[in-house]
């Protein structure tokens, strides 16, 4: 058994993932360290006061771990949906009606979609009680900023798309706020974003894209430097 | 520590186990249990019926992009052996329509998709169209036969007759509709006296109990200033004058008087007035009731209008009967002396208001008056209430309910508001009908079939455009003048009281048409709705018949028919052992009374009519209660050839 382990450990596939030796000597075990990235993400040192829970209430972990829920269930949601104006409603319908446990992937969905709004909320909100933007954070705080913007912006794209009376006026009535944008951008802003003059197909499918794609990316191209920002400066 | 990993290990598990509620909800779903149901019904039943598969069934309709899951419960639906099931397994009643074409919800509304009970049949938030319950079913049916009458739904033909027939076109715009004709206000104040039309306005039932005319419900004030002002109306249309009275109306006294009016009598009863005008409440259906009309209409105004109906009433359809000076003069005063209301209100004394003319336009244009009536130059907007083309799709939040507190569905909204129009709001105009339960639950179900669904052209039946048959020249102008088309049918064109006039001389002798003009008798006496005399003259009965022959006749129908004795008697026998007609028709006093006996049938009718009629009722009388006994031509031509021998 022992004899198996140790040609397993020697293997070229094994070697080529954990490229170090088990922790068994003060250089494997930094190694281990070094070699892993979801361990050589954490900082070398933390303050002390620093890992206490109720100076963080792990906020920003909590926003993530609710990240990865939407991104899961999204991702099986996506399967059962098509963004086109017959079906949308009715493939929303069908969640409920006929796909196994799709009903509760949808209120996964959507309580952990709230729930992200108001973690990510309050992390900026304990960010600022605690003086965590001052430098050398400041430019973590902007990023930070930047990423509970996206959040809302995922949260109130993805509430066009169950296409029904709730969601045709709420982006109605969003899209017509930014028609106020000054310097005679507002048309042409809401003009892009819908893809004509009122909410319809091409807004959906627009939409669509923009919640599955395009903003979830960017604020996981955000994330990863907020995450490594965070450890650089001294945070968990 | 050892605390916390406690904690850890306990909150894990309580998630492990709301996870599974998701699945566990799934796999002992409502759906499921209804169908190990049916499969364990079955099993148990002496028919071998095939089992459900467990899972979830739809009917996906193409044309019209439905999906209906239904048939996932109702699994018995096309198993003739489950007629007596319990629901949801019984057996569907047979209907013209093939389930797999036409889905579930397409008839039934409610939420196709839905695999619940509670979300199928659609009484949850956020879905409007619930299931519709029996009486309202029939709604469906207009949503593609758009003729008037559907002869399987009946409910749907009596709502689409009254819509007709109240002529709600005046208000609503709707299509598929036939303005009615209505009598004209020009010249009311020349026609009938003030104290009449204060009742009338106040309550026109109370005069005429089956009036259209509906109840405005208008205030005291209101009706006086409406009766001042229609009185100032005394011109009638085309500028026509009112003759005066003849001598011997005015003047007339004592037993010449009684003479007169026994005179009378005769010729209204001869000229059979109660076949279209009930006399308090007695008698026809077609007309107005002229049990109290002398103390509605004036003497002159009477006088005037039996001469010469369409003169002081253009497109009434009153025949003008050919009454001579001293009959029309006896008819006038029997109608005077005999037809009075003797408890007619006095209204009580007013003082006019000195600005009712303008008060009273102001009325009649409130409440629409020149929508259903002529008056004068006023154009008659049909407009006034809401349209009722897509009523049936209306959203429940696009309707008012005000205080009324009934139960929020379009169908209760529509029947409370036939029945009672003023309940959701004291401003609404509408006036109210006085309708039964089941007329305004028939109007109602022909409004619920008015939708705006996006249903394919090859699936509607639409009205056969209406009739523009209308004669000219010297049969028109009789027939204009008589108001044929008031009971009878040409060609499509016309009213359906008395019979369809379009193959009528295949039918009927000439010689018997001519007698029939003269003595119009009834061919079956039960029937109220009779033929009036209207004293034609012989010129006027060869017009007539002259133009009917050459037009009302179908070539296909003309047949010789070989009369020989063996077939007189191969006919007498059919009648009498194979097919017993004898049991409806009578000759020389013996036989059952539904048909008409057809004691001189052979001088009455053609032996082609015959023939063709024998062979097939219905081609010709749709309605038609005779039996078609699938008879072979030379049955037909026996029975023919025997009936011709009943002189």
């Amino acid at each position: 058994m022992k004899k198996l382990l140790h040609q397993l450990y020697r293997s070229q596939v094994w070697r080529s993932i954990f490229r170090h030796g088990l922790p068994e000597s003060n250089r494997t075990r930094a190694e281990a360290v070094f070699y892993n990235f979801f361990l050589h993400v954490h900082p070398t040192k933390v303050r002390k006061r620093s890992v206490i829970f109720s100076y963080t209430w792990g906020l920003g972990g909590l926003s993530f771990g609710l990240f990865i829920v939407l991104v899961a269930t999204g991702a099986l949601l996506m399967l059962y949906y098509r963004p086109s104006a017959p079906q949308a409603y009715w493939d929303m319908k069908d969640l409920q009606f006929v796909v196994s446990s799709g009903q509760f992937l949808r209120n996964m969905h959507r309580w952990a979609a709230h729930a992200m709004v108001a973690v990510v909320f309050l992390h900026m909100l304990r960010v600022f009680y605690t003086g965590a933007y001052r430098p050398p954070k400041e430019f973590n705080w902007v990023i930070g900023v930047i990423l509970l913007v996206t959040t809302i912006l995922l949260s109130y794209t993805g509430y066009l798309l169950p296409w029904d009376q709730l969601s045709f006026w709420g982006i109605s009535v969003g899209t017509n706020m930014i028609r106020a944008m000054p310097l005679g951008l507002g048309e042409k802003v809401s003009f892009l974003l819908l893809g004509g003059n009122i909410v319809g197909e091409n807004a959906l499918v627009r939409f669509y894209v923009l919640h599955c794609f395009i903003i979830p990316v960017a604020a996981i191209m955000l994330m990863v430097i907020h995450f490594w920002r965070v450890r650089k400066d001294g945070g968990v | 520590m050892n605390k916390l990993r406690l904690y850890f290990a306990i909150s894990s598990v309580i998630f492990l186990f709301v996870l599974a509620i998701s699945p566990l909800k799934d796999f002992f779903s409502e759906w499921k249990g209804y169908q190990h149901e049916y499969n364990g019904m079955i099993k148990e039943m002496p028919q071998r019926i095939k089992p459900a598969e467990i899972g979830i069934k739809q009917i996906w309709v193409r044309k019209l992009d439905k999906v209906d899951r239904c048939n996932t419960c109702h699994l018995g639906l096309e198993e003739k052996a489950l007629a007596g099931a319990k629901e949801p397994f019984r057996t569907h009643p047979h209907i013209y329509h093939n389930l797999e074409e036409f889905g579930c919800t397409t008839c039934h509304e409610g939420q196709g998709p839905a695999t619940s009970y509670k979300e199928s049949i659609g009484k949850v938030e956020y879905w409007d169209k619930p299931i519709f319950p029996r009486e309202y079913m029939e709604a469906s049916c207009g949503k593609c036969h758009k003729e008037q009458l559907v002869r399987q739904a009946p409910i749907l033909s009596l709502g689409r007759k009254l819509i007709e027939e109240y002529n709600c076109v005046g208000c609503h715009k709707l299509e598929g509709y036939q303005r009615q004709w209505v009598p004209s206000l020009n010249g009311i104040g020349s026609k009938v006296n003030r104290p009449w039309l204060v009742n009338w306005l106040k309550n026109p039932k109370a005069y005429f109990s089956t009036t259209k005319m509906p109840n405005f419900q208008f205030s005291d004030e209101e009706v006086n200033i409406l009766a001042d002002f229609l009185m100032t109306l005394t011109s009638f249309p085309n500028n026509a004058t009112l003759e005066p009275l003849p001598s011997q109306l005015v003047q007339v006294s004592g037993s010449r008087k009684t003479a007169m009016e026994e005179l009378g009598s005769t010729r209204l009863r001869e000229a059979r007035c109660i076949s279209c005008h009930p006399i308090n409440g007695k008698g026809g259906y077609v007309a107005t009731d002229l049990g109290k009309v002398a103390s509605k209409v004036k003497q002159e105004w009477l006088y005037n209008y039996i001469k010469n109906p369409k003169h002081l009433q253009p497109n009434v359809e009153m025949p003008r009967f050919r009454f001579n000076e001293n009959e029309l003069a006896g008819v006038v005063a029997y109608m005077k002396s005999e037809y009075v209301d003797f408890d007619m209100a006095e209204p009580s004394a007013h003082t006019p208001d000195p600005q009712f003319y303008e008060k009273g336009l102001a009325l009649v244009k409130k409440y629409n008056c020149s929508g259903c009536h002529e008056l004068g130059n006023m154009k008659s907007y049909g407009e006034l209430g809401p349209e009722l083309s897509y009523v049936g799709s209306k959203k429940m939040y696009e309707i008012d309910f005000g205080q009324s507190g009934i139960d929020q569905s379009l169908s209760l909204y529509l029947f409370t508001k036939l029945k009672s129009p003023h309940i959701f709001s004291s401003k609404m105009k509408m006036p109210n009908y006085e309708l039964g339960d089941e007329e305004a639950q028939a109007i109602v179900v022909a409004l619920l079939g008015n939708t705006n669904e996006p249903i394919p052209e090859e699936l509607i039946i639409r009205q056969k455009p209406v009739s523009t048959y209308a004669p000219q020249g010297e049969f028109g102008k009789l027939v204009n003048d008589l108001a044929c088309f008031g009971c009878h049918t040409m060609f499509g064109h016309g009213r359906v009281v008395g019979t369809d006039l379009t193959l009528e001389a295949s039918m009927a002798k000439r010689e018997w048409i001519e007698h029939y003009f003269k003595v119009p008798y009834s061919l079956r006496p039960i029937l109220t709705e009779r033929m009036p005399n209207l004293f034609l003259s012989d010129d006027e009965i060869k017009t007539l018949v002259d133009y009917m022959e050459k037009v009302f006749i179908g070539d296909s129908l003309a047949i010789d028919i070989t009369m020989n004795e063996t077939t007189i008697a191969k006919g007498k026998l059919l009648y009498n052992e194979r097919y017993a007609c004898y049991a409806c028709h009578q000759i020389n006093g013996k036989g059952g009374f539904v048909g008409p006996p057809l004691d001189k049938v052979a001088s009455r009718l053609q032996p082609g009519w015959i023939f063709h009629w024998l062979k097939n009722p219905q081609a010709y009388k749709p309605q038609s209660i005779e039996p078609n006994n699938n008879l072979t031509d030379q049955e037909a031509e026996a029975l023919t050839a025997y009936l011709m021998t009943l002189h």
